[in-house]
């Protein structure tokens, strides 16, 4: 099959790309010349903003290794759009900057006088300070871009070659580790980032639900950019009903996994109801917070269960988008209910910012996804499972 | 499958064949191989010394139990403050050995891996056995085993209701219902091959009892029809249960505020632990299995790959578990947290701690390596050792958590009786029993779906709808 990319696809994506960077650099602007006022607000929007475009870029990187560890078609179906996803790693590794210069207005441990009264806080120092705090990130950054660096590498080695039987074996194997040291950061990173937020609370569990919600959030993603692509050449010729299935099955499966993590966090904190402990849910669920995470439960997981239970709805490319689509945004809409109420300790209060500056780092974010999707093929003719990942969608 | 417009490869073996079987069989022979075992080959004489010691250690728990019931759990090493031992310990230990089973019978199914169709039969067979070996700690452990039926919901004149808050009784609920559906998938899902033996039994008795078995299989095109619905659907059944029967028996503990019980990642780093333990008891069993019955066809080194790579990944999984327990434990600031983890590596059981990490975290890393994997006797090695590290796991969860929680002043050790011992050994032999019995009297096998895997079945299945 001719799996060059159409040439007014080419254009289209070009055209929107720079719509994303427009739009991302005027609300950039706009975000600073409020943040030179408000500093503290503009950092708590800012970390919502990077954990949600973080949160995507490193989910897909983890359902990459994922998806070379476990094979299959619906892998293949939608590699490039996440290969795509995990070149923005560059960008979300400079996006961190400005927590490191805003650490002072974000987390509570970062005051010396605050933790000298702090006998918890004293306990901790010797993880919760600033240098190791900054090492830390700098070091997941330079796994993650490490290892998205030697796997978009080798699947272009894997386009251009012949026999690549040896890049397939170094897929593999770099995927298997690579999803442990996937485990290791993102936990760590959102211990660090979110956790520490409020620093006297800890849950074992909360590095899982990190990694639920990311994987869920990325491969909605990729969903998305898939189904649109599917309308112009190659991804027209290649993507049939069950890779669709096959991916509303997925993302199915993500969803129930997030609510059983979520929930079972939960439960275990309400039965024990230690106050170290259930003070995050009590800060979650009053001033108007609880209305927010009952929306999460029903539209991140209810309505996604129930929209992609039937075989024809998933096989259905309209009914896939929407549930796709609400996945991403709830995916926000969680963050904000995880995140912002730690600086809102049980009142319900968004501030504008809390839009325009994810909104800022989301264009420019979008802006370069489009570009590193239009920059190279859209399909990988040349992996060993292609031709049976082409048949298989012909059933 | 084809349609007219792409012409269909030539009738070779399909990519889904390699390496799960090995070549040169047809429907007939195949049949023959697995259902002789049953009916006409020798019983070899490992056998009889199996069965045998499985049925004298089946004595053994029974003396023990007889025991128990004379005198009370007062036999048992339970007590204040560790009012758990031994009997919660096995109980945890049977039920997540059991999971493989559901596994690979129910969520591989509808996955469509056609591999599982080797081992799906004894792997459910060990659930099954596992579930009821699991039930009889805690049918006794309440002392007083002929009043456990006010454990059900049901009114009566005592005025007396179980707590639903209490995830004891959702234990009750998970359990019974886990073992139901696992008998009935079991059950239902050899019904055909139970015709297969009845049609060629030679022995009067063979064929009555077979024939009653197989409830008047024909094989018939509607029956196949039905069968495929209900194992459908009874696989949709089974498949949250691999969940949620070792997610309720987490939150036993996580829902108590004990230090090294009240951990909130506890349901999805049982589940793991679950089928980690599973996949090593089915390798330990299907690698004598596959040797001493000749199966080194059926039972390839491919499945014996595959089901490395889940150990791997499952042990993995329970590794990040111990990871984040001790890092959690130093980031809490909690005294209590910090010293559970202090007392796991220094106190009184600290040896139990060090091997269960060797066991879970150290030794099964050496499954990334293919040659490891590929090597028979080490994969049994290294399935024995999770075996015993699982059950050395779900020691320290359950005892060392126990025995030193907040006040000093109130700590204590536990020490297993005699008689804990041989309940624990004995149910292990009540297992061994129940399962050579099944080797022998039931097709170990699956002579069905694995003739449907046959390159023989392919060829049929296009020219019927040529």
């Amino acid at each position: 099959m001719d799996a060059t990319n159409d040439s007014r696809l080419a254009g289209e994506t070009v055209r929107l790309s720079r719509a994303a960077f427009v739009v991302g650099l005027v609300a950039l602007g706009g975000a600073v010349a409020y943040g030179t006022a408000h500093p503290d607000q503009f950092f708590h929007s800012y970390l919502l903003a990077f954990m949600f475009w973080n949160g995507l870029t490193v989910g897909s990187l983890a359902v990459l290794m994922l998806q070379y560890l476990t094979g299959g078609a619906w892998g293949i179906s939608i590699r490039r759009e996440l290969e795509a996803a995990t070149r923005t790693l560059p960008l979300t590794a400079v996006a961190f900057l400005p927590i490191a210069f805003g650490m002072h207005s974000l987390y509570e441990w970062t005051h010396a006088d605050a933790v000298a009264h702090d006998e918890v806080l004293l306990k901790k120092a010797g993880y919760l300070n600033a240098p190791f705090f900054l090492f830390r990130a700098a070091l997941a950054f330079a796994i993650w871009i490490a290892i998205a660096w030697a796997l978009n590498r080798w699947s272009r080695e894997q386009d251009s070659s012949a026999d690549h039987r040896a890049v397939d074996r170094k897929l593999q194997l770099l995927s298997g580790g690579g999803l442990v040291a996937y485990a290791l950061t993102t936990t760590w990173t959102a211990v660090d980032w979110v956790m520490s937020l409020e620093p006297h609370w800890f849950s074992t569990m909360y590095g899982v639900i990190y990694m639920a919600g990311q994987g869920l959030g990325a491969l909605a993603l990729a969903t998305l950019a898939v189904v649109r692509l599917s309308k112009t050449r190659p991804v027209s010729e290649f993507l049939g009903g069950r890779h669709m299935h096959d991916l509303g099955k997925m993302m199915f499966a993500f969803t129930m996994f997030w609510a059983y993590v979520t929930f079972s966090q939960y439960l275990i904190v309400w039965s024990g109801n230690l106050p170290e402990e259930i003070s995050w849910y009590l800060a979650r669920f009053r001033g108007g917070w609880g209305w927010v995470g009952l929306a999460v439960l029903m539209l991140q997981f209810v309505l996604p269960f129930l929209l992609l239970l039937s075989r024809r709805a998933n096989r259905d490319p309209r009914t896939l988008t929407l549930a796709a689509a609400l996945v991403v945004l709830m995916r926000f809409i969680d963050l904000s209910w995880m995140i912002l109420p730690a600086f809102s300790q049980g009142h319900f209060r968004i501030h504008p910012t809390d839009l325009t500056v994810p909104l800022a780092l989301g264009g420019i974010w979008a802006g370069l996804y489009l570009r590193n999707l239009a920059g190279r093929p859209l399909l990988p003719v040349h992996d060993p499972g292609f031709e049976e990942a082409l048949a298989h969608g012909r059933d | 499958m084809a349609d007219a417009a792409t012409p269909t490869p030539p009738a070779e073996k399909p990519a889904t064949t390699t390496g799960i079987l090995a070549p040169g069989y047809s429907f007939t022979t195949l049949t023959d191989k697995i259902a002789s075992i049953a009916l006409s080959r020798r019983t070899p004489f490992v056998w009889f010394i199996g069965a045998g010691v499985g049925f004298l250690l089946t004595m053994m728990l029974l003396t023990a139990l007889t025991w128990l019931l004379f005198r009370g759990i007062g036999i048992w090493g339970v007590n204040q403050p560790v009012g758990w031992g031994f009997e919660i310990v096995n109980f945890v230990w049977w039920i997540g050995i059991g999971h493989a089973g559901t596994l690979i019978s129910a969520i591989l199914l509808l996955l469509r891996q056609p591999w599982r169709n080797s081992i799906n039969r004894f792997a459910e067979a060990m659930t099954i056995f596992a579930v009821a070996c699991a039930g009889i700690y805690p049918a006794f452990h309440t002392g007083r085993p002929w009043l456990d039926y006010w454990l059900i919901p049901y009114p009566n004149s005592m005025g007396m209701w179980p707590n639903f808050r209490s995830p004891l009784i959702w234990d009750v609920f998970a359990v019974s219902t886990y073992a139901t559906v696992s008998l009935l998938f079991w059950y239902v899902g050899m019904i055909p091959d139970l015709a297969t033996l009845r049609d060629r039994a030679k022995k009067l008795w063979a064929k009555i009892i077979y024939g009653m078995l197989a409830m008047g299989w024909r094989g018939s095109a509607r029956h196949w029809s039905r069968y495929e619905t209900a194992s459908l659907l009874l696989a949709g059944l089974a498949t949250p249960l691999v969940v949620s029967v070792h997610t309720v028996v987490s939150f036993d503990f996580a829902a108590g505020i004990v230090p090294g019980w009240h951990a909130t990642i506890f349901p999805p780093y049982f589940v793991a632990g679950a089928i980690y333990a599973g996949f090593a008891m089915v390798m330990t069993l299907a690698i004598p299995l596959r040797k001493l019955y000749g199966l080194e066809d059926l039972i390839t080194m491919k499945h014996l790959d595959n089901m490395a790579k889940i150990l791997l990944a499952t042990g993995l999984i329970v590794g990040y578990g111990y990871v984040v327990e001790a890092f959690m434990s130093y980031y809490s600031g909690n005294t209590y947290e910090r010293f559970m983890i202090w007392n796991r590596l220094h106190g009184p059981y600290k040896h139990a701690y060090w091997a269960l990490l060797f066991c879970n975290l150290v030794m099964p890393q050496a499954l990334w390596f293919r040659k490891v994997r590929r090597s028979v006797p080490w994969l049994f090695v290294i399935a024995m050792v999770v075996n015993v590290g699982m059950w050395l796991e779900r020691y320290v969860i359950v005892v060392v958590s126990l025995s030193r929680d907040f006040l000093p002043s109130s700590w204590g050790l536990y020490k297993a009786t005699v008689f804990d011992w041989a309940t624990f050994i004995g149910t292990i032999g009540l297992f061994l029993a129940l399962m050579f019995l099944f080797i022998r009297l039931l097709p170990m096998i699956s002579i069905f779906e694995m003739r449907a895997i046959l390159p023989e079945a392919k060829v049929r299945e296009e020219e019927a709808e040529a």
